[in-house]
């Protein structure tokens, strides 16, 4: 009995043992390892020994925190910062530089241009060619699969995620070309896209957000995929959907892929605006003040708006508002700067004092020809005021005279 | 006293207790082996017996609790961020994928395992009180179903953690069918996803439960189910013993009065233990109890091992609300439910019968009354405690059979054959190819 159990558990710690011999093989052991010693000797034999050195080992990543991608891409393309190694084979072969200038890598990562399953470190998976991942490289495969001329076309479906405001993007052939023939066909007279459109066909503004299990796949032949059944639904719109009315333009092979491209690219995306062109975030004017700055402009004060005075000063008598009042109402600058400072207004103008010193230095800097204009303009401000206090006052003993008119046959 | 050993016989010491008092020390010092008896019925260390069952789902258990306490290091219990983790644990954590996959298939195993441990107990009728005093074998039969109940939801609740397409549709699925319950049904799924649809709220909910509420059920009944075992006198097979023991008409069993201070009431559990002749029918606990539980153990981990190498964990699309998988399928263990639910719904003269109601609610819910009540009502003599397949309970067998087959057919109907729109496929019959992006 002794003997008998002690073989059951030497076996057993046998089978644990290779389990784990397995597992710390498989550890040590990763498929990408191959490609760093690989592109070590590369490097070696390129640019000598020293710069092998300098290759880091490892798993390598890309952590595009504001687009919420992990993209360990570069474990295993070691070279795509390099420069010098544009004729290596991949996966070792340099990005072209000049697209990484305005994509850098740090912000971009790498799936979101190409495609593919960053978090993957082998490389049937990075390369999405597995289940449960819809997002595979678009690359030559996919080119050839789907006899796209233009190899790596089917990856301007991901430029227009950030691009898709643009009319036209450097680059991108397939989506400038589809745009293009979305004006000159004017499919928005049936289509609704990005809220603008009619009504007859179905809203394309998130066409790329569905699934592709809500296309009928029954009349496709050949590939069964959402792209697939968008080039055949474009080339002939009532081989797909019998029902349909949307009319057969003879698009071309490669005017419909182009047309695919575009709609599956309308997605709901979570981009920071910072990546959108364009899509700067302002604080613009009211139409209110901008209806306001244009009747000031119109009048006898347009000098002090257009040359800023406005932001702190009124000039009441010439019906210059500001927002602020920080200074003082300069309908009597005449008068005014010289019993504060003592000086004449073109004293004061030449050599300010003060906060004004500062303001007449840095942020609004007069010609002599435009502090003469100023003082010419403020004498005439200083005359409005006189005219309209003695308007003033004449209306107010007329309001008087009024009162006291109607006041008196009560008594 | 201490003899001068060589580093190889330190190495590979091997247990040989020199007397009987030396092997029952060392069970009853051994803190984790005090719970055991110092002698054992060698009737119950057969493996043809019991199947080890329960003991293979508390290794289960236990190594699920050490691989669960070392992802719970690794998992984030957000939406945002629970898929991502768990790529993380697949593609970058060293040996995550390993500890990941050992988690899923011990979990697996485990639902099986006390599943076919339920059904030995109640083909050996060993949920019955034997002659001796004291025993409450009915409350731990009970107690049995509370766990496998609780081992149900343990894995549940963990289906939903990564967050995937698979994950998010099985605990719809699952969700749905609780809420055809009459009256409290929305209020039930309400309160178990937290909200009404499956979001933060149903994960961070799903992550408590698992991983700190039904664990601790877990350990205070099973702690119970144990305590109950021994107290019971140990596997109802020893029962059968005792019994036949009168026959032989052996001289009566030497009375031993241990109290335990006066603290609990009756006699010892060690009394208990000595239901049958020391002498002629039991053995050393260590180290005969103590190898097999060795064994036992080593080969549940190595099979789950293995299992894990061959069965890789899936990791689906992350969760979308927006797009049902077709078919969606709920986990394994309810598919047979899932299943029940399409084929107790249909129309018969204008009338529809809910089938998530009799499917998913009313049957389930009578066999697990039934299940509980059970013992109460099952009138045979105590010669079928303990004996596989009773002469006196062949009848109740049959039936519980019935059902556990007819159980075993709905969940590989539900797992093997059905495909898209829940539509019916022979295993030799391909699914329609499933469309992709590109």
């Amino acid at each position: 009995m002794y003997s008998k159990d002690a073989i059951k558990i030497y076996t057993l710690g046998a089978v644990m043992l290779f389990v784990t011999g397995f597992v710390f093989w498989d550890h040590t052991a990763p498929e990408w390892q191959g490609y760093q010693r690989d592109f070590r000797a590369m490097v070696a034999k390129k640019f000598g020994a020293a710069r092998a050195e300098q290759v880091p080992e490892g798993l390598q990543q890309v952590w595009a925190k504001d687009l919420g991608r992990v993209d360990r891409c570069v474990t295993c393309h070691q070279g795509v910062e390099w420069k010098g190694l544009e004729g290596a084979p991949n996966p070792f072969k340099s990005h072209p530089q000049e697209i990484l200038k305005s994509h850098p890598i740090n912000q971009f990562g790498c799936t979101a241009c190409h495609g593919g399953q960053g978090y993957a470190t082998d490389v049937d998976a990075a390369h999405g060619r597995v289940e449960h991942w819809e997002e595979p490289v678009l690359g030559k495969r996919l080119s050839d699969l789907y006899l796209v001329k233009v190899r790596k076309a089917l990856m301007q479906i991901n430029c227009n995620s950030c691009h898709r405001y643009d009319r036209e993007t450097k680059g991108a052939d397939f989506i400038n070309e589809a745009k293009k023939i979305v004006q000159e066909k004017n499919c928005r007279a049936c289509h609704t896209i990005n809220g603008r459109g009619g009504v007859i066909g179905p809203d394309l503004t998130f066409e790329g957000e569905k699934s592709p299990e809500q296309y009928d796949y029954g009349r496709v032949s050949g590939v069964k995929s959402e792209f697939a059944w968008h080039v055949a639904h474009f080339q002939k719109p009532k081989a797909m959907s019998p029902d349909t009315v949307m009319p057969d333009f003879n698009f071309s092979s490669r005017e419909a892929q182009a047309l695919s491209l575009l709609v599956m690219s309308w997605k709901r995306t979570k981009i920071p605006t910072r990546y959108i062109p364009g899509a700067t975030p302002k604080d613009l004017p009211t139409e209110a003040e901008l209806e306001k700055e244009r009747q000031m402009m119109a009048g006898e004060g347009a000098f002090f708006v257009k040359k800023g005075c406005f932001i702190c000063h009124s000039v009441n008598s010439l019906g210059i508002d500001t927002a602020a009042k920080i200074g003082p109402d300069l309908s009597d600058a005449i008068t005014d700067v010289q019993s504060r400072f003592g000086r004449t207004l073109e004293d004061f103008l030449k050599n300010p004092t003060g906060t004004m010193s500062v303001v007449l230095s840095t942020q609004i800097q007069l010609t002599d020809e435009e502090k003469r204009e100023a003082v010419e303009k403020l004498k005439t401000a200083y005359q409005r005021k006189q005219e309209q206090q003695a308007q003033a006052q004449k209306g107010a003993q007329q309001g008087l005279q009024k009162i006291e008119q109607k006041a008196q046959p009560k008594r | 006293m201490a003899t001068k050993r060589t580093t190889w016989e330190k190495i590979t010491w091997t247990w040989r207790p020199a007397s009987e008092r030396e092997a029952g020390d060392s069970i009853v010092r051994n803190f984790l082996l005090h719970w055991f008896p110092a002698k054992v019925a060698r009737e119950s260390l057969s493996w043809g017996y019991s199947f080890w069952l329960g003991t293979i789902t508390a290794v289960l258990f236990f190594i699920l609790t050490i691989t669960g306490v070392v992802l719970m290091f690794l998992y984030v219990p957000s939406v945002e961020r629970a898929y991502l983790s768990v790529k993380d644990l697949e593609y970058t954590v060293s040996f995550g994928w390993f500890l990941r996959g050992l988690h899923r298939i011990s979990a697996h195993l485990m639902v099986a395992v006390v599943f076919l441990h339920m059904v030995r107990v109640f083909l050996t009728g060993a949920y019955k009180n034997g002659a001796a005093v004291n025993q409450n074998r009915p409350l731990n039969w009970i107690v049995g179903v509370v766990l496998l109940l609780a081992t149900l939801l343990l894995s549940f609740t963990g289906y939903l953690l990564p967050w995937d397409q698979l994950a998010f549709w099985a605990i719809t699925v699952g969700t749905n069918i609780a809420s055809a319950a009459p009256l409290v049904g929305d209020a039930i799924r309400f309160i178990l996803l937290g909200g009404n649809t499956i979001e933060q709220g149903t994960l961070i909910r799903f992550y408590v439960l698992h991983c700190f509420f039904l664990p601790l059920l877990v350990i205070v009944l099973f702690s119970y189910h144990m305590w109950r075992v021994r107290k019971d006198g140990g596997l109802a097979c020893v029962d059968r013993l005792a019994l036949g023991q009168k026959r032989e008409k052996s001289p009566p069993i030497k009375a031993k009065t241990y109290s335990l201070l006066g603290v609990t009431s009756g006699m010892t559990v060690h009394v208990e233990t000595s239901l049958v002749d020391e002498d002629k029918h039991t053995v050393q606990s260590s180290p005969n109890l103590t190898r097999r539980l060795a064994l036992v153990a080593m080969l549940t981990t190595a099979v789950a091992s293995v299992l894990t190498l061959v069965f890789r964990a899936p990791l689906e699309e992350a969760a979308n609300p927006a797009v049902t998988p077709n078919p969606a399928k709920a986990p394994w263990y309810f598919l047979w439910l899932q299943e029940l639910v399409t084929d107790t719904t249909f129309t018969i003269a204008g009338l529809t019968i809910n089938g998530a109601l009799v499917g998913g609610i009313v049957i389930p819910g009578l066999l697990i009354a039934a299940a509980l009540v059970w013992p109460y009502f099952d009138k045979s003599t105590i010669r079928s405690v303990g004996v596989w397949f009773a002469k006196e309970r062949r009848k109740q067998n049959l039936i519980f059979l019935l059902i556990v087959l007819a159980i075993l057919i709905l969940t590989v109907i539900g797992t093997y054959l059905r495909g898209p729109y829940w539509n019916f496929y022979w295993p030799w019959e391909s699914w329609p190819e499933a469309p992709r992006k590109f």
